[in-house]
């Protein structure tokens, strides 16, 4: 091996690229962005400007932060169903103002003047929800002129009464408590804003209207479609808006005492800004109350900043509108290209080098000759089947297999001739048991293990396991359940391929040759799922060894074949029993002699090995070159072959010309016979073993008799 | 210093330099099916350059010229010393033919019996075609000089680009140089206005190129690699064999030095990524996508390394109509055709077949 080659070994087993993919999978990587900038802006602001993140300085932002962050989070909801709402400033400045009046000239208490003034800003959230929400005018317009609006209110209710709101003959402490408290050494309105903040997070990501939310903002039309009622959720988010505004301006009044004309004034710019720039995007579908904070957070942060450094109101007001200016040329790029760059750093092919393939040609004494010994096989069901990968006979040499549509189809015996749908499930099912109950187990891709009960209705038995510890992307979940055991005891071991990859995505997962699939085993006596051998190269086929405590796997890009051991003394171990397969292994199956069948679904080919060992180089070729044009692992040819617990191969079977069987994924011996299936295939075959015995069949080894004999 | 850059940024981004993309076969280069259903003349093993004889078709198989008699028989006219690897015919009786050995020989006419190793100083290493201009001239294309005919996979795989085009006066023996540095000639076409029209393989182009040495594009990207040509008629028709298409993976695969290297260094050319002149016949070679057999079958319009296209240019070299023997036929690497009375023969040189089109 080359030194670049021990380079390459080396770099990508000790830097995992995949898990920069990833990460940009996860849907809170919109807030990475902002949240850097925020780092950015701490680190700078302390650097200029002294005891810039002292308690007092942060006890001063902490109470302007959380007015903004209640109007921000309004704004937010508004945004998320993609509307705007533009006319916080004047209900900002309209709570303000009749609140002061409520309490300074009527002096009523706070338990009336909250709901009145929330009530208020509701009020006018009604107007802006029924003229946005039910008679569709345009948002933009609508709630600038209820800025206006509204502003005008202002300007002449303090016209008129401004003098009695004022000032207040006796002191009213509760007013004032509500201004100035401090909960450990928080502002009050800072800790009632993180309160409304959690709630509110929890309504938009665990609720029902959080989602509607979603998804009215994220396609009206298709939330239309689908009955949700769109004009009153979109109505909804404006009063609610105006509802978290009022909250605002009841701290502000409280805090501050001000009527003065510039109250709330250039308030929808500030709001703007903080939640486009915290990662709320604009168009309508994406945003949280986490990125409503952030950007609250370095908005406020900045505008105090630019105080402190002396800069007068105007520029303040520059500096904000041209940080708004590049939020929204982020949101814009970011939206429209984040899922091609999701998608250019997802696949990530690792170095694999396999070792050298063993000769199949004819004439070369090796024992994976080639032969033309398929060329007899019989077909069942040609031309009427899609894709059955795995088959399975029962007691009564009825034939089940599965297709790409989702059904297990049983074929009659004795000729096969007739057929039905013996259950549909859905997904494509894949690997095939009868348990002890003679009950048949399948693992659906894309589904999870499933068992159809005698009375033909498809049970689920898992579809989750436990996590791992450092995953990035949720594996519990199973994408790709492929093939499955049973063990005397009852518990069924079954492998899934990948963990990153979907079932129509598989050559992904061959051209990353990273060991992304795992072995799982269910354990029908409580239900449970665990993880037993994680890190595996797309594990395909399982059967017990037949001594009750190991099982036989074949790891399809690995192109091996290894032995495990669940129970007995050499329990957890795992040893090879084939390392150098000429092709990739799919199912393994029992042979009535007591050795195993193999299933080959593609030969290795000296170019693919070879790409296999140059990672970057796939991955150019998967970001460059069209996807039907990519490099596969040859499937157009397969076989299969016999082999021993000794990793002996004992015998092969061909279709030379792959015009009947071009690739193997499943094969099963049944009373003298050879069941074969595939993957891409639209026939099973029926090959005659000569010499094999004529009445051993797999369920009745692994589960004796019939019940009742 | 920018070129550096450029490049750099073309790598990165996959544009420019380092650019896939193909060609499209539309217009008149849409695919059909005219090779595959044309008649079969004659089984013949890797049939490669034809020549209209004073006395019938000739054509060259292996180290044997064949005559192409009625009813799909063919008699052995000659065997040579080692792979004809091409080949032309003059009227009054006189035969040219390249062998792989690296030699020119006439045969008939005024001048039988003349032999070439040389042209110049070089050594003939790899002659690809020749045409008669008059009774007294050869015009000859030398693919490479570093690699036989039976080696024109390393010589693409390697960016080969050391052909050249030649003109000897039988009489004297004399040779003069036309054209040189040219990346596989793998055709040439002599003209009535004494210009020559000559197909640059691994450039996907043909060029015209005047006796004063003037070079011109007649036609660029071609979606394949272009073989030999043979006028079709008065009026300034070609055709143009194309033995091979292009795809996208060859393509990216040329741009990948270091796989290309070790695959060259590595690996039996038969199992390269490389364009190939037959359908698959071996699970070693290399599979794309699309060409995975689904349901037992492999669609038309697979990607492929090898096709048979023929296709008829006009004089300005637009293309004007097309024969094709798609991904699920067998006919495929027509290196060379001929029209004659009753349609245009081609020789599938992949397909081991000679066949006529009507046309």
């Amino acid at each position: 091996m080359s030194a670049r080659e021990a380079y390459l070994r080396w770099r990508y087993r000790l830097f995992p690229d995949h898990v920069v993919g990833e990460i940009l999978s996860k849907n809170w990587i919109d807030n990475a962005i902002p949240f850097m900038f925020l780092a950015i802006a701490v680190a700078v602001f302390s650097l200029i400007i002294p005891n810039f993140l002292t308690i007092g300085s942060l006890g001063t932002m902490g109470e302007l932060l959380a007015e903004y962050l209640f109007v921000a989070i309004g704004m937010t909801l508004v945004l998320k169903a993609g509307g705007i709402d533009l006319s916080v400033g004047s209900v900002f400045a309209l709570c303000n103002f009749c609140a002061l009046y409520l309490v300074n000239a009527l002096g009523m208490p706070l338990i009336v003047v909250i709901p009145a003034i929330l009530a208020l800003g509701g009020l006018v959230g009604a107007i802006n929800g029924f003229l946005v929400g039910f008679l569709r005018l345009r948002a933009f317009l609508t709630t600038l002129v209820t800025l206006i609006l509204v502003r005008a209110i202002v300007e002449l209710l303090s016209l008129n009464f401004g003098v009695n709101a004022s000032y207040s003959e006796t002191p009213v402490p509760q007013w004032d408590y509500l201004g100035a408290a401090q909960i450990l050494g928080m502002p009050l309105s800072l800790v009632v804003a993180a309160v409304v903040a959690l709630l509110t997070h929890v309504l938009m990501t665990r609720m029902r209207f959080g989602w509607h939310l979603s998804a009215v903002g994220g396609s009206r039309r298709s939330a239309y479609n689908i009955g949700l009622p769109v004009k009153w959720i979109v109505a909804q988010t404006y009063i609610l808006s105006g509802v978290f505004t009022a909250a605002g301006a009841l701290f502000y009044a409280s805090r501050l005492g001000s009527i003065g004309g510039s109250v709330g004034v250039g308030l929808e710019i500030v709001i703007l800004t903080a939640a486009v720039l915290g990662g709320n995007s604009l168009g309508g579908g994406r945003g949280s109350v986490a990125k409503a904070i952030i950007g609250t957070v370095i908005v406020v942060m900045v505008t105090n900043a630019l105080v402190r450094m002396g800069l007068r109101t105007g520029a303040s007001d520059l500096v904000l509108g041209l940080i708004l200016l590049v939020a929204v040329a982020i949101d814009v790029k970011w939206m429209k290209n984040r899922l091609k760059v999701l998608n250019r750093a997802y696949v990530s092919p690792t170095y694999f080098a396999l070792p050298a393939c063993p000769p199949t040609a004819e004439g070369s004494g090796s024992p994976y000759e080639v032969n033309n010994k398929l060329a007899t096989a019989q077909p069942i069901g040609k031309g009427e089947l899609d894709g059955p990968e795995d088959i399975i006979l029962d007691e009564d040499d009825n034939l089940y297999c599965g297709s790409r549509h989702g059904d297990v189809i049983r074929f009659f015996a004795p000729d096969y001739k007739k057929h039905e749908v013996y259950v549909h499930i859905g997904g494509h099912p894949l690997g095939m048991a009868f348990n002890q109950d003679r009950e048949l187990v399948v693992c659906v891709g894309g589904m999870g293990l499933y068992k159809v009960t005698k009375d033909r209705k498809p049970v689920k038995l898992s579809d989750e396991t436990n996590r791992s510890l450092f995953s990035i992307i949720d594996d519990s979940r199973m994408r790709l359940a492929d093939d499955l055991d049973i063990a005397p005891d009852g518990r069924i071991f079954f492998s899934e391929a990948t963990i990153r990859y979907e079932i129509h995505d598989w050559v992904l997962d061959a051209l990353e040759s990273r060991g992304n699939g795992r072995i799982i085993c269910y354990d029908p006596r409580d239900g449970s799922s665990r993880t037993i051998l994680p890190k595996l190269q797309f594990p395909n086929g399982i059967t017990m060894a037949g001594d009750g405590e190991s099982f036989l796997f074949a790891e399809t890009w690995g192109c091996r074949i290894s032995r495990y051991w669940f129970n007995g003394p050499r329990k957890g171990q795992t040893e090879v029993v084939i390392p150098d397969l000429p092709g990739y292994p799919d199912n393994i199956n029992k042979a009535s002699d007591g050795t195993f069948w193999c299933a080959i679904l593609g030969m290795r080919s000296p170019t693919f090995d070879l790409a296999q060992r140059m990672p970057q180089f796939r991955r150019r070729m998967v970001y460059r070159v069209a996807s039907d044009e990519w490099m596969y692992p040859n499937m157009n040819s397969g076989c299969v072959f016999k082999f021993d617990l000794d990793g002996k191969v004992l015998d092969v079977l061909w279709d030379r010309d792959g015009i009947k069987h071009p690739s193997i994924t499943s094969i099963r011996e049944h009373k003298g016979r050879l069941f074969l299936g595939g993957l891409f295939n639209d026939r099973i075959g029926v090959y005659d073993i000569p010499g094999a015995d004529p009445e051993w069949t797999g369920i009745r080894h692994y589960w004796g008799g019939k019940t009742g004999e | 210093m920018s070129n550096v850059f450029s490049r750099m940024f073309d790598r990165f981004r996959g544009s420019g330099s380092a650019a896939i993309t193909l060609p499209p076969m539309d217009g008149a280069m849409r695919p059909n099916t005219r090779i595959d259903e044309a008649e079969e003349v004659a089984a013949v093993m890797a049939p490669d350059n034809l020549a209209e004889g004073a006395d019938g078709i000739l054509l060259s198989s292996g180290a044997r010229l064949l005559s192409l008699g009625p009813s799909k028989k063919t008699d052995t006219v000659w065997t040579a010393s080692s792979d004809i690897a091409c080949l032309a015919a003059h009227p009054p009786g006189t035969l040219a033919a390249g062998l792989d050995e690296g030699r020119l020989v006439i045969r008939g006419g005024a001048h039988d019996g003349r032999a070439f190793t040389k042209l110049g100083d070089l050594p003939i290493m790899c002659p690809t075609a020749l045409a008669f201009a008059d009774d007294n001239t050869l015009i000859v294309c030398l693919g490479s000089r570093d690699h036989r005919m039976s080696d024109w996979k390393v010589d693409l795989m390697t960016h080969g680009a050391s052909g050249s085009v030649w003109k000897i006066d039988l009489a004297s023996g004399a040779s003069t140089c036309m054209a040189q540095g040219l990346a596989f000639p793998y055709g040439v076409l002599a003209t009535e206005n004494g210009d020559i029209v000559v197909s640059e393989s691994w450039r996907h182009r043909l060029l015209r190129i005047s006796p004063d040495g003037r070079v011109e594009v007649v036609i660029d990207e071609l979606p394949g690699y272009p073989a030999r040509l043979a006028r079709a008629g008065e009026d300034g028709d070609f055709w143009l064999s194309i033995f091979a298409p292009r795809t996208q993976l060859v393509e990216f695969v040329l741009r990948e030095d270091e796989y290309r290297r070790r695959m060259v260094e590595t690996i039996d050319p038969e199992y390269w990524i490389a364009p190939s002149l037959h359908h698959p016949d071996s699970y070693l070679e290399p599979m794309q996508g699309g060409s995975l057999k689904q349901l037992g079958e492999l669609k038309p319009w697979a990607p492929s390394r090898s096709l048979g296209i023929v296709v008829r240019l006009d004089g300005n070299g637009h293309s004007v109509e097309s024969l094709h023997s798609r991904a699920n036929g067998v006919r495929h690497g027509v290196t060379s055709c001929l029209p004659t009375g009753d349609g245009l023969l081609m020789t599938c040189k992949g397909g081991d077949v000679v066949v006529r089109a009507e046309i």
